[in-house]
């Protein structure tokens, strides 16, 4: 039994990384701004806190903090020209970005390796600290989605004229967002250095991006149970069918369009609402 | 309170307001009436910062709020109601309202939850419904309710009465007249000549961008020509 259990644990391992990185995706599509950067701040997280411990033989709190402040301070960097734009110039604006730092990763060999990638990174990382980090990652959603916050992300993604109206200033909302975002994504890209030996510069490319977005999408983008359930779905699923494991990529595209087509909304989402909609079927029956 | 001087705004060349000038006082309800694309929304959305002016200036007790963006309008007490019914239709009706307290930025609220369900009790009855599956009379009420949350010291109203069958829109103006009472002070966007002079004190008529008449909305309801452009023969 012990030996089925540590079989999957290099799964529940990834699991726990990628549910920081949805997050990170989640908040800045829940705050409406269409913004595909989580890769590249994941990349420069884990580049920043892998260098830190290789370089500089530093303690890989240290690493951690300055993987999160790098991928936060990117991510507020990005935010000012973002600000201009909007829905899918957004999105190629983040996946040029995205593109940019694979390049700059590449040519600055003495730093990061280059393509070669960043090796013996001392791995100081396991699944209890990944545990810990994904519960505080969810928790910190969970608690902006039931705040003042929350409600002035969905204001702004659901109208934004009419959340300016209100007095939401949309500019240094969804620079928060971006953030937020940011620091999510460089934490776990630095828990992904600390725990994985090694970075490979693509590992942080559009593959990732893919990777990400489809967790929110098939998830769903309304609550913090979204991006749980599409990770975990999309990570089991093509274990369970370990022949195709190889062809992930196109189980990802076909599941997508599957979704995007029949449950837009996203499997929690869409499940909620027809709790939601039965629970209230029932309330009027009993009253009548 | 509200003193609008020789305000021009133009959309893409095209002038919308030629020069308007304006004010309303503490506790009045203003009108502003006129035909299609006279520029009464311009005016509107040009004090609540949605728009911004050529020149010209928009004054709000002593301070300048020309050209403010709409979230900084807000924190002076200066709070617009949206044509068309723009409630946020995902969340509940209860969010919404927590949504409005965004505007108070601090200050004070004019009206707690209570006072605003006093006001329209079928907002209580529907706290937990989505705002989206509300009528459209309700969602008037709410859009309203929700800008009394942010504590508002002016309430621009843009078209309430649109597209409501006549017994919503007398509920919704019984509405506007409490809180009148209450002494809030109101400027509103009116097609509806007959309603909007019967709500008001004062009225401004407005066409292709300039105030053509003003003075007491009673004395305007009697106005020859008012009467035969907007309210019609009788």
């Amino acid at each position: 039994m012990s030996g089925i259990i540590a079989g999957y644990l290099p799964l529940f391992d990834l699991y726990l990384i990628h549910v920081g990185l949805a997050f990170s995706q989640y908040i800045v599509l829940r705050a409406g701004v269409f913004s595909l950067a989580t890769a590249a701040f994941a990349g420069i997280g884990a580049y920043t806190a892998g260098i830190f411990a290789v370089n500089l033989g530093l303690h890989p709190a240290i690493g951690l903090l300055a993987g999160t402040l790098t991928g936060m301070g990117a991510a507020i960097f990005l935010s000012i020209p973002l600000a201009r734009l909007r829905g899918v110039y957004q999105a190629i604006a983040t996946v040029a970005f995205i593109q940019i730092c694979l390049s700059l990763n590449v040519y600055s060999e003495s730093l990061t390796g280059g393509a070669m990638g960043l090796n013996n990174i001392p791995k100081t990382v396991g699944t209890g600290t990944l545990f810990v980090f994904a519960a505080l990652a969810t928790y910190m959603i969970w608690a902006i989605e039931r705040g003042r916050l929350g409600r002035a992300f969905n204001a702004i993604r659901q109208d934004e004229a009419v959340a300016a109206s209100l007095g939401i200033s949309i500019t240094r909302h969804q620079m928060l967002a971006f953030a937020i975002s940011g620091a999510l994504a460089g934490l776990f890209g630095g828990l992904e250095a600390y725990h994985a030996y090694a970075l490979d510069p693509n590992q942080f490319g559009f593959h990732l991006l893919i990777t990400i977005l489809s967790y929110v999408i098939l998830g769903g983008r309304n609550t913090v149970l979204g991006p749980l359930v599409g990770c975990a779905i999309l990570i089991i699923l093509p274990e369970l069918a370990r022949p195709l494991a190889e062809n992930r990529m196109v189980i990802y595209g076909v599941m997508l369009i599957v979704v995007i087509n029949y449950v837009p909304k996203g499997i929690v989402d869409t499940a909620l609402d027809a709790i939601r909609a039965r629970r209230l079927k029932m309330r009027e029956e009993t009253v009548s | 309170m509200l003193e609008v001087r020789d305000l021009k705004v133009s959309y893409s060349g095209i002038q919308a307001l030629r020069g308007v000038s304006m004010n309303v006082s503490s506790g009045e309800t203003v009108a502003l009436i006129g035909p299609n694309g006279a520029g009464k929304s311009s005016l509107l959305n040009t004090i609540s910062g949605i728009v911004r002016p050529e020149s010209g200036s928009v004054m709000f007790e002593a301070g300048d709020i020309t050209g403010a963006r709409a979230w900084v309008v807000t924190k002076a007490g200066v709070l617009q109601v949206p044509e068309g019914r723009k409630v946020f239709g995902e969340m509940t009706v209860l969010e919404n309202l927590q949504v409005g307290e965004t505007a108070l930025h601090g200050r004070a609220p004019t009206y707690r939850l209570q006072d605003v369900f006093d006001v329209f009790p079928i907002l209580q009855e529907r706290r937990e419904q989505r705002a989206g599956s509300l009528s459209g009379g309700q969602q008037q009420m709410l859009v309203i309710a929700r800008a009394l949350m942010g504590g508002p010291r002016l309430l621009l109203l843009d078209e309430p009465s649109l597209g409501l069958a006549p017994v919503i829109i007398s509920q919704v103006f019984d509405a506007l007249a409490e809180l009148k009472a209450q002494g809030l002070t109101i400027l509103l966007v009116e097609q509806n000549a007959h309603l909007a002079l019967t709500a008001s004190d004062r009225a401004y008529v407005i066409e292709q961008g300039r105030i053509m008449k003003s003075g007491a909305s009673m004395d305007l309801a009697k106005d020859p020509e008012v009467t035969a452009l907007y309210l019609g023969q009788e």
